[in-house]
């Protein structure tokens, strides 16, 4: 049976058309997979579904009635339930009080054959109600703890029950695995799997194809705002979405010839560097390793392990407490950011929107930013107009950058687009040593087979990467030497020719070889 | 920004400019009422006689000198994200050194004094702006705060100097000594206010504005006002640009007080600024000129136009001076409620209303 039907949904935002005659059908108790390229329209029909959105033409049918959400509220009266990208929760709450957060259940008092409602939250009442729905679930988390001290994946778990507490029977998830570990998202196929035992109908966006293959029953790719294709999973495979999705042939895997670097020369070397976070914690705790000449060194590493402060140092925001960085063994250690530009190194900053671009600026503008004293296109303090708009054009058709007008704003662009800007004007600079952080996040799949081809043509020339992404295979496929980063610390290398998915993955959950054996 | 777009945001920002002006005379013509007057024909007054002749035309453009100035001044802090809220003490320190030593040089030939004071303020204009620009790019003390209570320690202080160790024995009231005729810019036109001095503030501000749109420095304190991260990740030294931006901003303010002084006041008394104060209305011209370089002047001119039309109202009407403080007080009232405010434009799938969506996420549920 269907649960839910789109007939001709289209979605306008003034002239542009993001969602145009979806027929969508979602089945009782299917897994369906919705893939795209990022700026497809996947979030924008997610959106409509879920109430977020008003379609401008079309219609919704909920198990064959016509529907109209006027907000959440009504999409979760209908039982339509979404769990963000981003989780809502309150961390110094614990799990049953996060799951009642707003629907609180007050103690009753009866007098005579009236009941009142006090003020004070019946908590036993509270914790046996999820309790209950966890156990049906098999969720394995404690209703008791603190949401603060749970995982990424035990949190996500969190904001599914605050759904299926709402008696929601189709969930839709928004890009559910961005944030986990490879043997969290294992973890997180398995709740999935007894979601749907339950007779739960899930319908979850990605871009990770392996995802689709994995768990899903069904899949839609859509494109441009269009449904390319409905497909059965069962009659498809990882390259033929791979075309759909970009409508043309990708490269899955990245050619990528290894060598061996050890008698290379150290270029640059990161020796016992410390720093502390703005609440007094060792965030960089006493970290060392070095990068030669033409190789890429990967750093791994569950989200919020000290690499984000770790970028920061590399680059010249941030200050070491103790420590010191050498490049081409002059001492660097400190330097400001243009300094650390001036000696040819480049970076690709985490934060695309707050390092990397400056979102109320032109597309020119930010082409030349961070090298807007370069002697080809300023003199004497002052910029070329002419030659910053001659710049952007040049780097914008060797890049292929999609701009619609090159004096636009910088948020005009889709994501991948705005990261290709960043990306053209940092490899352009010609620099020995590129530091790349999470370089493709968010972007589709065009842009990332592009970033990645760019990032070995560099290596081909001999200049030297350091690539900080949490995205595994991205590590894995494009790395010399992989660096694990667990709470601070850096705890283990792998090569990256021989490294294995579970070895990594187990690093990045912070569990050592020699843990591993003596836990058996 | 394509053509469209800009012709948009050009629309919104004028309509933000006119209706609270609008406003503000609307709810001031009910002022002139309360004043036994005709609204109509007190405004009338207030614009022909600034606006329809020679000589207002030439008045309005002395007034507008200092006034270019002050916003301009207000502006370009605006522009790196800071706020300058210390013209008006700037403005006034300026003012008083350069009577004090307009006075004291006063055997200088006119062309050696004229710059020589020009300078001078600019300079004085400097140092008081070096107190917050520190705080603020060594402590990242808040420099709205500094700026703004230091106004009131430095009137307090000139007020000091000028009762006490600066008064002119032989004037009447409260008063420096006259700066020398040698220190006050000659006059364009023989039969008109209009100084040279006007010419400098034209000239500074084509400056400034060439320097904000087309220079690396203006490129980088755009960047910094509008992204400090940004700024701070491609190397724009950030503590570098707010020095240099909070000192300039300072240094326009006191070209703006050298300027009043030498042009119009030629002697500090404590009323130098007027009510409201240059300074002060630098502020309201800045809001009123969207902080944009042509808004600037446009806005600059129209409030020279109100202040020397308002005293023209006092002359020829029975309705107070004060006016113009009604309405300059109505106008940035109005002008702070952004009546008809440009919808924001909408983000690809994006809730229209994303507050609304973290109220709905916790609500509904078990019936």
């Amino acid at each position: 049976m269907e649960v839910i039907k789109t007939v001709d949904l289209t979605k306008k935002f003034g002239s542009f058309t993001a969602n145009k005659n979806i027929n969508i059908s979602v089945l009782e108790g299917e897994i369906k997979a919705i893939v795209g390229e990022n700026g497809a329209g996947k979030s924008t029909l997610m959106n409509m579904l879920y109430g977020l959105l008003k379609p401008t033409s079309g219609e919704i049918y909920l198990r064959g009635r016509l529907i109209h959400f006027n907000s959440p509220d009504d999409a979760i009266l209908n039982g339509i339930g979404m769990v963000h990208q981003h989780f809502k929760l309150v961390p110094s709450l614990t799990v049953y009080e996060n799951v009642l957060l707003g629907v609180e259940i007050n103690k009753e008092v009866s007098i005579g054959n009236k009941k009142f409602k006090t003020f004070k939250v019946d908590q036993k009442q509270e914790l046996k109600l999820v309790n209950d729905l966890i156990e049906k679930y098999k969720f394995n988390i404690n209703a008791n703890a603190y949401v603060k001290d749970l995982s990424i994946g035990a949190k996500q778990k969190v904001e599914i029950l605050k759904m299926l507490y709402r008696n929601v029977n189709i969930l839709i998830f928004d890009e559910p695995t961005a944030v986990l570990t490879p043997q969290e998202i294992e973890m997180f196929y398995e709740t999935l799997r007894e979601l749907k035992a339950c007779g739960t109908s899930i319908i979850f966006i990605t871009h990770k194809l392996g995802e689709v293959m994995d768990i899903a029953d069904s899949v839609t790719v859509i494109k441009s705002g269009e449904v390319i294709d409905n497909l059965l999973v069962k009659d498809t495979n990882n390259k033929h979405l791979a075309q759909l999705m970009v409508g043309r042939d990708v490269l899955m895997h990245v050619e990528k010839k290894y060598k061996d670097y050890s008698n290379a020369s150290v270029i640059y070397e990161v020796n016992n560097i410390k720093t502390k976070n703005k609440w007094g914690l060792n965030c960089v705790d006493d970290v060392s390793f070095n990068i030669r000449q033409g190789e890429i060194v990967g750093i791994a590493g569950v989200e919020g392990n000290g690499q984000s402060e770790l970028v920061d140092i590399i680059s010249g925001i941030l200050k070491v407490t103790d420590g010191c960085i050498k490049f081409n063994g002059n001492d660097i250690t400190n330097f400001w950011p243009d300094k650390l530009r001036k000696n040819k190194i480049a970076f690709i900053p985490e934060d695309r929107y707050e390092q990397g671009l400056c979102k109320e600026m032109t597309i020119s503008e930010n082409m030349i930013a961070g090298y807007h004293d370069s002697p080809d296109i300023s003199k004497y303090g002052f910029i070329s107009m002419k030659k910053r708009l001659q710049k952007s054009i040049d780097l914008i058709n060797k890049y292929d950058v999609r701009v619609s007008k090159i004096e636009g704003l910088i948020s005009s662009l889709s994501g991948g687009n705005a990261q290709k800007v960043i990306i053209a004007r940092e490899f352009s600079s010609d620099p020995d040593l590129i530091i790349a952080s999470q370089p493709t996040r968010g972007v589709d799949i065009g842009a990332i087979e592009f970033i990645h081809k760019s990032i070995l043509d560099l290596q081909e020339k001999g200049k030297s990467v350091l690539l900080i992404s949490s995205e595994l295979s991205e590590i894995m496929s494009l790395s010399d030497r992989i660096l694990v980063m667990y709470k601070g610390k850096i705890i283990g290398e792998v090569m990256g020719k021989n490294a294995t998915r579970e070895e990594v993955g187990y690093l990045m959950m912070g569990i050592t070889h020699s843990e591993e054996n003596t836990n058996g | 920004m394509d053509r469209k777009e800009k012709l948009n945001s050009l629309k919104y920002s004028i309509i933000n400019s006119i209706i609270p002006i609008l406003i503000a005379f609307g709810i001031g013509a009910i002022a002139i009422i309360l004043a036994k007057e005709n609204p109509l024909s007190a405004y009338g007054t207030l614009f022909y006689r600034s606006l329809f002749n020679i000589k207002g035309i030439f008045n309005t453009l002395h007034f507008a000198g200092p006034l270019i100035l002050t916003g301009l001044a207000i502006a370009i802090s605006f522009k790196a994200g800071l706020f300058n809220m210390g013209i008006e003490g700037q403005l006034l320190s300026a003012g008083f050194v350069v009577a004090v030593m307009g006075n004291v040089w006063g055997e200088l030939p006119k062309t050696v004094l004229v710059p020589l004071l020009l300078v001078v303020g600019v300079l004085v204009g400097v140092i008081v702006a070096i107190i917050p620009t520190m705080l603020k790019a060594f402590y990242n003390v808040n420099e709205m705060v500094v700026t703004l209570l230091l106004n009131y320690a430095i009137i307090h202080i000139l007020q000091y100097l000028t009762e006490n160790t600066f008064r002119d024995p032989s004037s009447g009231y409260v008063s420096t000594p006259r700066i020398s005729s040698n220190a006050i810019p000659s006059r364009i036109f023989e039969d008109y206010r209009l100084t040279t001095f006007f010419i400098v503030a034209i000239v500074v501000y084509v400056i400034f504005y060439f320097i904000m749109k087309r220079s690396k420095l203006g490129f980088e304190i755009t960047a910094l006002g509008q992204n400090r991260n940004f700024a701070e990740a491609t190397g724009m030294r950030i503590q570098k640009k707010i020095i240099i931006i909070m000192l300039a901003s300072g240094a326009l303010a006191g070209l703006a007080g050298a300027g009043w002084m030498m042009s119009e006041k030629y002697a500090y008394t404590l009323s130098f600024s007027g009510i409201p104060g240059l300074g002060w209305d630098g502020m309201l011209i800045a809001l009123l000129g969207s902080h944009s370089p042509i808004g600037i002047l446009i806005a600059a001119v129209f409030y020279a136009v109100v202040k020397t039309g308002s005293s023209n109202i006092a002359i020829f009407t029975s309705v107070p001076y004060e006016i113009v403080i009604l309405l300059q007080a109505l106008i940035v009232l109005f002008l702070s409620l952004k009546v008809f405010v440009k919808p924001k434009e909408l983000k690809l799938g994006e809730p229209s209303v994303p507050k609304k969506r973290f109220k709905n996420l916790f609500k509904g549920g078990k019936e």
